[in-house]
Protein backbone atom coordinates (compact mmCIF):
# COMPACT_ATOMS: atom_id res chain seq x y z
CA UNK A 1 0.00 0.00 0.00
CA UNK A 2 1.43 3.36 -0.80
CA UNK A 3 1.96 6.03 1.38
CA UNK A 4 -0.77 8.19 0.52
CA UNK A 5 -3.16 5.74 0.72
CA UNK A 6 -2.25 4.55 4.11
CA UNK A 7 -2.86 9.24 4.86
CA UNK A 8 -6.05 8.85 2.85
CA UNK A 9 -8.10 9.40 6.01
CA UNK A 10 -7.00 12.09 6.77
CA UNK A 11 -9.05 15.18 6.99
CA UNK A 12 -7.87 17.92 5.43
CA UNK A 13 -5.77 18.05 2.04
CA UNK A 14 -2.54 19.69 4.08
CA UNK A 15 0.22 17.94 5.02
CA UNK A 16 0.58 18.63 8.41
CA UNK A 17 0.25 15.97 10.61
CA UNK A 18 -3.51 15.08 12.15
CA UNK A 19 -3.72 15.14 15.99
CA UNK A 20 -4.25 12.39 18.72
CA UNK A 21 -5.19 12.48 21.93
CA UNK A 22 -2.51 10.60 24.63
CA UNK A 23 -3.51 9.85 27.37
CA UNK A 24 -1.07 8.37 30.06
CA UNK A 25 -2.08 6.19 33.36
CA UNK A 26 0.99 5.35 35.18
CA UNK A 27 0.60 2.93 38.13
CA UNK A 28 -2.90 2.74 37.23
CA UNK A 29 -5.73 0.65 38.65
CA UNK A 30 -6.19 -2.90 36.79
CA UNK A 31 -10.01 -2.22 36.63
CA UNK A 32 -9.32 1.56 35.67
CA UNK A 33 -7.05 0.44 33.10
CA UNK A 34 -9.43 -2.07 31.36
CA UNK A 35 -12.49 -0.28 31.71
CA UNK A 36 -11.17 3.25 30.19
CA UNK A 37 -10.51 0.92 27.16
CA UNK A 38 -13.38 -0.44 27.28
CA UNK A 39 -15.45 2.94 27.35
CA UNK A 40 -12.92 4.37 24.61
CA UNK A 41 -14.03 1.61 22.15
CA UNK A 42 -17.63 2.18 22.89
CA UNK A 43 -17.89 5.37 22.43
CA UNK A 44 -18.26 6.37 18.38
CA UNK A 45 -17.36 10.23 19.75
CA UNK A 46 -14.05 9.36 21.58
CA UNK A 47 -11.31 10.88 18.95
CA UNK A 48 -8.50 9.40 18.07
CA UNK A 49 -6.66 8.10 21.18
CA UNK A 50 -3.50 6.69 22.26
CA UNK A 51 -2.91 4.88 26.12
CA UNK A 52 -0.14 4.31 27.38
CA UNK A 53 -0.03 2.98 30.87
CA UNK A 54 1.52 0.36 33.61
CA UNK A 55 -0.06 -1.38 36.02
CA UNK A 56 -0.49 -1.24 40.21
CA UNK A 57 -0.31 -3.61 41.71
CA UNK A 58 1.44 -5.97 39.31
CA UNK A 59 -0.95 -7.82 37.58
CA UNK A 60 -2.04 -10.71 35.59
CA UNK A 61 -4.30 -10.40 32.42
CA UNK A 62 -5.81 -13.69 30.68
CA UNK A 63 -7.11 -13.43 27.15
CA UNK A 64 -11.00 -13.09 26.57
CA UNK A 65 -11.03 -16.38 25.67
CA UNK A 66 -8.59 -18.05 27.85
CA UNK A 67 -9.56 -20.98 30.02
CA UNK A 68 -8.56 -19.96 33.89
CA UNK A 69 -7.02 -23.45 34.09
CA UNK A 70 -5.23 -23.12 30.95
CA UNK A 71 -3.20 -20.52 32.61
CA UNK A 72 -1.51 -22.04 35.30
CA UNK A 73 0.14 -18.67 36.77
CA UNK A 74 -3.58 -17.75 37.25
CA UNK A 75 -3.89 -19.38 40.24
CA UNK A 76 -0.83 -17.90 42.10
CA UNK A 77 -1.13 -14.49 41.17
CA UNK A 78 -2.40 -11.98 43.32
CA UNK A 79 -3.99 -10.05 40.78
CA UNK A 80 -5.70 -10.99 37.90
CA UNK A 81 -8.18 -9.53 35.27
CA UNK A 82 -9.51 -11.10 32.53
CA UNK A 83 -9.14 -8.51 29.04
CA UNK A 84 -11.72 -8.08 26.26
CA UNK A 85 -8.71 -8.35 23.62
CA UNK A 86 -7.84 -11.66 22.47
CA UNK A 87 -4.41 -13.66 22.80
CA UNK A 88 -3.03 -15.01 26.24
CA UNK A 89 -1.84 -14.45 29.30
CA UNK A 90 0.55 -11.20 30.33
CA UNK A 91 2.33 -10.18 33.60
CA UNK A 92 1.80 -6.35 33.94
CA UNK A 93 5.24 -6.04 36.28
CA UNK A 94 8.24 -4.72 34.26
CA UNK A 95 6.13 -3.31 31.39
CA UNK A 96 4.52 -0.60 29.41
CA UNK A 97 1.05 -1.27 27.78
CA UNK A 98 -0.11 0.76 24.83
CA UNK A 99 -3.83 0.80 23.61
CA UNK A 100 -5.12 2.47 20.25
CA UNK A 101 -8.42 3.38 19.85
CA UNK A 102 -9.60 3.96 16.24
CA UNK A 103 -12.81 3.37 13.83
CA UNK A 104 -12.45 0.29 11.96
CA UNK A 105 -12.25 2.25 8.89
CA UNK A 106 -9.30 4.13 9.92
CA UNK A 107 -6.21 3.80 7.48
CA UNK A 108 -4.73 1.74 10.38
CA UNK A 109 -7.16 -0.63 10.78
CA UNK A 110 -8.94 -0.76 7.26
CA UNK A 111 -8.14 -4.00 5.34
CA UNK A 112 -7.03 -7.57 6.80
CA UNK A 113 -6.26 -7.36 10.54
CA UNK A 114 -2.98 -8.40 10.01
CA UNK A 115 -2.19 -5.81 7.66
CA UNK A 116 -3.19 -3.36 10.87
CA UNK A 117 -0.15 -5.64 13.18
CA UNK A 118 2.10 -4.65 10.46
CA UNK A 119 1.42 -1.17 10.52
CA UNK A 120 1.29 -0.85 14.15
CA UNK A 121 4.78 -2.83 14.58
CA UNK A 122 6.60 -1.32 12.44
CA UNK A 123 6.14 1.56 14.25
CA UNK A 124 7.63 -0.77 17.38
CA UNK A 125 10.31 -1.28 15.62
CA UNK A 126 11.23 1.87 14.40
CA UNK A 127 10.92 2.73 18.27
CA UNK A 128 13.12 -0.14 19.45
CA UNK A 129 15.85 0.64 16.79
CA UNK A 130 16.37 4.02 19.03
CA UNK A 131 18.09 1.81 21.48
CA UNK A 132 19.62 -0.34 19.29
CA UNK A 133 17.24 -3.37 19.55
CA UNK A 134 17.61 -5.50 16.19
CA UNK A 135 14.28 -6.38 15.96
CA UNK A 136 11.98 -7.56 13.47
CA UNK A 137 8.49 -9.42 12.36
CA UNK A 138 8.42 -13.36 13.76
CA UNK A 139 7.96 -14.86 10.20
CA UNK A 140 7.08 -18.44 10.04
CA UNK A 141 8.70 -21.41 11.90
CA UNK A 142 8.40 -20.51 15.49
CA UNK A 143 10.77 -18.48 18.33
CA UNK A 144 12.83 -20.00 20.93
CA UNK A 145 10.58 -18.06 23.47
CA UNK A 146 7.95 -20.68 22.94
CA UNK A 147 6.66 -22.55 25.69
CA UNK A 148 3.87 -24.93 25.97
CA UNK A 149 0.84 -25.05 28.36
CA UNK A 150 1.88 -21.75 29.54
CA UNK A 151 -1.26 -19.80 28.41
CA UNK A 152 1.38 -16.68 28.36
CA UNK A 153 1.37 -14.29 25.18
CA UNK A 154 5.01 -14.26 25.03
CA UNK A 155 5.08 -17.79 24.91
CA UNK A 156 3.41 -18.46 21.85
CA UNK A 157 4.07 -16.74 18.96
CA UNK A 158 2.70 -15.75 15.90
CA UNK A 159 4.84 -14.56 12.08
CA UNK A 160 3.11 -11.38 12.91
CA UNK A 161 4.85 -10.74 16.37
CA UNK A 162 7.95 -8.47 17.02
CA UNK A 163 10.80 -10.23 18.26
CA UNK A 164 14.69 -10.59 18.75
CA UNK A 165 17.29 -12.40 19.48
CA UNK A 166 14.68 -15.12 18.29
CA UNK A 167 12.32 -14.26 21.07
CA UNK A 168 9.44 -12.64 21.47
CA UNK A 169 9.66 -9.23 22.40
CA UNK A 170 6.16 -7.76 22.19
CA UNK A 171 1.89 -8.71 22.87
CA UNK A 172 -0.80 -7.49 20.96
CA UNK A 173 -4.13 -8.56 20.61
CA UNK A 174 -7.45 -6.96 19.40
CA UNK A 175 -11.01 -6.22 19.71
CA UNK A 176 -13.16 -5.18 16.92
CA UNK A 177 -16.73 -4.26 17.71
CA UNK A 178 -19.30 -1.56 16.93
CA UNK A 179 -17.33 -0.45 13.76
CA UNK A 180 -14.15 0.52 16.28
CA UNK A 181 -11.38 -1.21 17.07
CA UNK A 182 -9.15 -0.96 20.47
CA UNK A 183 -5.62 -2.90 19.99
CA UNK A 184 -3.39 -3.88 22.47
CA UNK A 185 -0.03 -3.70 22.94
CA UNK A 186 2.94 -4.78 25.41
CA UNK A 187 6.52 -4.88 25.77
CA UNK A 188 8.36 -6.43 28.67
CA UNK A 189 11.05 -3.69 30.08
CA UNK A 190 12.51 -6.59 32.15
CA UNK A 191 12.27 -9.86 32.81
CA UNK A 192 9.55 -11.39 35.36
CA UNK A 193 9.43 -14.71 36.87
CA UNK A 194 6.14 -15.76 35.29
CA UNK A 195 7.28 -15.10 31.60
CA UNK A 196 10.78 -16.29 31.84
CA UNK A 197 13.13 -16.87 28.33
CA UNK A 198 11.50 -13.65 26.22
CA UNK A 199 12.72 -10.88 25.01
CA UNK A 200 13.50 -7.57 27.18
CA UNK A 201 14.40 -4.11 26.62
CA UNK A 202 16.53 -4.30 29.98
CA UNK A 203 19.92 -4.91 28.73
CA UNK A 204 19.22 -1.85 26.20
CA UNK A 205 17.47 0.76 28.62
CA UNK A 206 19.09 2.43 31.34
CA UNK A 207 17.76 1.61 34.43
CA UNK A 208 16.66 4.94 35.59
CA UNK A 209 13.41 6.11 33.89
CA UNK A 210 13.31 3.08 31.65
CA UNK A 211 9.48 3.77 31.21
CA UNK A 212 9.41 7.00 30.14
CA UNK A 213 12.53 6.72 28.67
CA UNK A 214 10.78 3.17 26.55
CA UNK A 215 7.68 5.44 26.18
CA UNK A 216 8.95 8.57 24.27
CA UNK A 217 10.96 6.72 21.90
CA UNK A 218 7.55 4.78 21.10
CA UNK A 219 5.96 8.30 20.27
CA UNK A 220 8.17 9.44 18.31
CA UNK A 221 7.89 6.35 16.39
CA UNK A 222 4.10 6.36 15.89
CA UNK A 223 4.53 9.98 15.30
CA UNK A 224 6.29 9.66 12.51
CA UNK A 225 5.01 6.26 11.43
CA UNK A 226 1.03 7.42 11.79
CA UNK A 227 1.81 10.68 10.35
CA UNK A 228 0.00 12.24 13.55
CA UNK A 229 0.85 14.12 16.30
CA UNK A 230 0.26 13.51 19.94
CA UNK A 231 -1.64 16.06 22.52
CA UNK A 232 -1.15 15.02 25.86
CA UNK A 233 -4.79 14.71 27.95
CA UNK A 234 -6.85 14.00 30.50
CA UNK A 235 -9.85 11.14 30.16
CA UNK A 236 -12.64 13.32 30.47
CA UNK A 237 -15.03 13.16 33.60
CA UNK A 238 -17.36 11.37 31.93
CA UNK A 239 -14.77 8.92 30.40
CA UNK A 240 -13.10 8.55 33.49
CA UNK A 241 -16.90 7.72 35.29
CA UNK A 242 -17.43 4.73 32.34
CA UNK A 243 -14.07 3.80 33.43
CA UNK A 244 -14.74 2.89 36.81
CA UNK A 245 -18.19 1.83 35.74
CA UNK A 246 -16.88 -0.62 33.44
CA UNK A 247 -13.78 -1.35 35.12
CA UNK A 248 -15.95 -3.46 38.00
CA UNK A 249 -16.28 -6.21 35.73
CA UNK A 250 -12.55 -6.89 34.73
CA UNK A 251 -11.51 -8.24 37.92
CA UNK A 252 -15.26 -9.86 38.63
CA UNK A 253 -14.84 -13.77 39.79
CA UNK A 254 -17.68 -14.26 37.56
CA UNK A 255 -15.86 -12.67 34.62
CA UNK A 256 -12.32 -14.08 34.91
CA UNK A 257 -13.70 -17.81 35.23
CA UNK A 258 -16.40 -17.24 32.51
CA UNK A 259 -13.96 -19.97 31.05
CA UNK B 1 -14.27 -11.80 -5.48
CA UNK B 2 -16.58 -14.31 -4.06
CA UNK B 3 -20.36 -14.82 -4.59
CA UNK B 4 -22.95 -13.79 -2.07
CA UNK B 5 -26.03 -15.90 -2.72
CA UNK B 6 -28.97 -13.84 -3.35
CA UNK B 7 -31.46 -15.83 -1.09
CA UNK B 8 -29.38 -14.11 1.92
CA UNK B 9 -29.50 -10.64 3.57
CA UNK B 10 -26.56 -8.95 4.72
CA UNK B 11 -25.23 -6.40 7.56
CA UNK B 12 -22.14 -3.72 6.90
CA UNK B 13 -20.56 -5.93 9.79
CA UNK B 14 -20.75 -9.26 7.45
CA UNK B 15 -23.39 -11.18 8.85
CA UNK B 16 -26.07 -12.97 6.63
CA UNK B 17 -29.63 -14.02 7.22
CA UNK B 18 -31.68 -16.19 5.75
CA UNK B 19 -35.35 -16.82 6.69
CA UNK B 20 -37.68 -19.43 5.97
CA UNK B 21 -40.45 -20.42 6.98
CA UNK B 22 -40.80 -17.97 10.16
CA UNK B 23 -37.17 -18.92 11.12
CA UNK B 24 -34.05 -16.52 10.34
CA UNK B 25 -30.70 -18.46 10.14
CA UNK B 26 -27.44 -16.39 10.81
CA UNK B 27 -24.27 -17.14 10.13
CA UNK B 28 -21.25 -14.44 8.83
CA UNK B 29 -19.76 -14.25 5.45
CA UNK B 30 -16.45 -15.26 3.81
CA UNK B 31 -15.44 -12.03 3.79
CA UNK B 32 -15.16 -11.72 7.27
CA UNK B 33 -13.22 -14.67 7.89
CA UNK B 34 -10.72 -13.44 5.03
CA UNK B 35 -10.43 -9.89 6.90
CA UNK B 36 -9.95 -11.73 10.56
CA UNK B 37 -8.01 -14.92 9.14
CA UNK B 38 -8.53 -18.23 10.92
CA UNK B 39 -11.03 -18.58 13.61
CA UNK B 40 -9.98 -19.94 16.70
CA UNK B 41 -13.30 -19.39 18.88
CA UNK B 42 -16.61 -18.51 18.65
CA UNK B 43 -18.71 -18.14 21.76
CA UNK B 44 -22.59 -18.27 21.27
CA UNK B 45 -25.73 -17.65 23.13
CA UNK B 46 -28.22 -19.99 24.69
CA UNK B 47 -31.28 -21.48 23.18
CA UNK B 48 -34.13 -19.09 24.72
CA UNK B 49 -31.89 -16.21 24.63
CA UNK B 50 -33.43 -12.76 22.83
CA UNK B 51 -31.60 -10.08 21.38
CA UNK B 52 -32.53 -6.77 19.79
CA UNK B 53 -31.87 -6.28 16.05
CA UNK B 54 -28.06 -4.68 16.42
CA UNK B 55 -27.55 -6.45 19.64
CA UNK B 56 -24.30 -8.14 20.32
CA UNK B 57 -25.16 -11.89 20.25
CA UNK B 58 -21.85 -13.52 20.34
CA UNK B 59 -18.16 -12.91 19.73
CA UNK B 60 -15.37 -14.72 17.33
CA UNK B 61 -11.87 -14.96 18.16
CA UNK B 62 -9.57 -15.01 15.17
CA UNK B 63 -5.70 -15.33 15.62
CA UNK B 64 -5.20 -11.66 16.48
CA UNK B 65 -8.73 -10.21 16.93
CA UNK B 66 -11.75 -10.82 18.88
CA UNK B 67 -14.93 -9.27 16.82
CA UNK B 68 -18.21 -8.93 18.22
CA UNK B 69 -21.21 -10.93 16.22
CA UNK B 70 -24.85 -8.38 15.84
CA UNK B 71 -28.20 -9.92 15.11
CA UNK B 72 -29.61 -8.76 11.86
CA UNK B 73 -32.95 -9.54 12.86
CA UNK B 74 -34.61 -9.30 16.49
CA UNK B 75 -35.83 -12.53 17.97
CA UNK B 76 -34.94 -15.21 20.19
CA UNK B 77 -32.70 -17.71 19.59
CA UNK B 78 -34.22 -21.37 18.89
CA UNK B 79 -31.09 -23.36 17.80
CA UNK B 80 -27.39 -22.95 18.47
CA UNK B 81 -24.86 -24.66 15.77
CA UNK B 82 -23.34 -26.62 18.34
CA UNK B 83 -20.75 -28.55 15.96
CA UNK B 84 -19.02 -25.37 14.74
CA UNK B 85 -17.24 -24.75 18.35
CA UNK B 86 -15.43 -28.01 17.95
CA UNK B 87 -15.55 -28.13 14.33
CA UNK B 88 -14.34 -24.51 13.47
CA UNK B 89 -12.85 -25.17 10.45
CA UNK B 90 -16.26 -25.51 9.09
CA UNK B 91 -17.24 -21.84 9.11
CA UNK B 92 -14.12 -21.06 6.56
CA UNK B 93 -15.58 -24.15 4.35
CA UNK B 94 -19.17 -23.39 4.38
CA UNK B 95 -20.11 -20.68 5.75
CA UNK B 96 -23.38 -19.98 3.83
CA UNK B 97 -24.36 -23.62 5.08
CA UNK B 98 -23.00 -26.11 7.16
CA UNK B 99 -21.24 -22.86 9.12
CA UNK B 100 -24.73 -21.44 10.21
CA UNK B 101 -24.10 -20.32 14.16
CA UNK B 102 -27.31 -19.43 15.32
CA UNK B 103 -30.90 -19.83 14.23
CA UNK B 104 -33.80 -17.64 15.89
CA UNK B 105 -37.75 -16.87 15.50
CA UNK B 106 -37.50 -13.26 14.41
CA UNK B 107 -39.93 -11.06 16.01
CA UNK B 108 -40.39 -9.40 12.56
CA UNK B 109 -39.74 -11.31 9.55
CA UNK B 110 -39.01 -7.92 7.41
CA UNK B 111 -35.45 -7.88 5.98
CA UNK B 112 -35.95 -4.97 4.28
CA UNK B 113 -33.33 -2.71 6.61
CA UNK B 114 -30.27 -4.90 5.57
CA UNK B 115 -28.48 -5.44 2.60
CA UNK B 116 -29.03 -7.93 -0.46
CA UNK B 117 -26.38 -9.32 -1.75
CA UNK B 118 -25.27 -6.57 -4.35
CA UNK B 119 -25.65 -4.01 -1.55
CA UNK B 120 -23.35 -5.68 0.53
CA UNK B 121 -20.62 -6.36 -2.20
CA UNK B 122 -21.21 -2.50 -2.90
CA UNK B 123 -20.55 -1.97 0.74
CA UNK B 124 -17.38 -3.89 0.99
CA UNK B 125 -16.18 -2.13 -2.13
CA UNK B 126 -16.49 1.36 -0.67
CA UNK B 127 -14.55 -0.24 2.81
CA UNK B 128 -11.90 -0.67 0.77
CA UNK B 129 -11.68 1.90 -1.51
Amino acid sequence: MSRSSVLSSARSDSASPRTWRLIESWDASPEFNMGLDEALLDDPGAPPTLRLYTWSPDTLSLGYFQKWADVPAAASAATVVRRITGGGAIHHQAELTFSIVLPQTHALFRDPVPLSYERIHAALIAALSEFGVKAALAGPGGLRSDREQTGMCFHASTPLDVAWGTRKGAGSAQRRRGGRVLHHGSIKLGSTPLEGEIATLEEFLPAENVVQTFAAALLRAMEASFAVRFERQEPSAAEQSAARRLGERYSSAAFLHRR
Amino acid sequence: MADYPDRYQYTAEHEWVSVDDDIGTIGITHHAQEELGDVVFVELPEVGASFEQNARFGTIEAVKAVCDLYAPVSGEVVEVNKTIEDHLQVLARDPWDKGWLIRVKPDDTSTSHLLDAEGYEASLGEADA
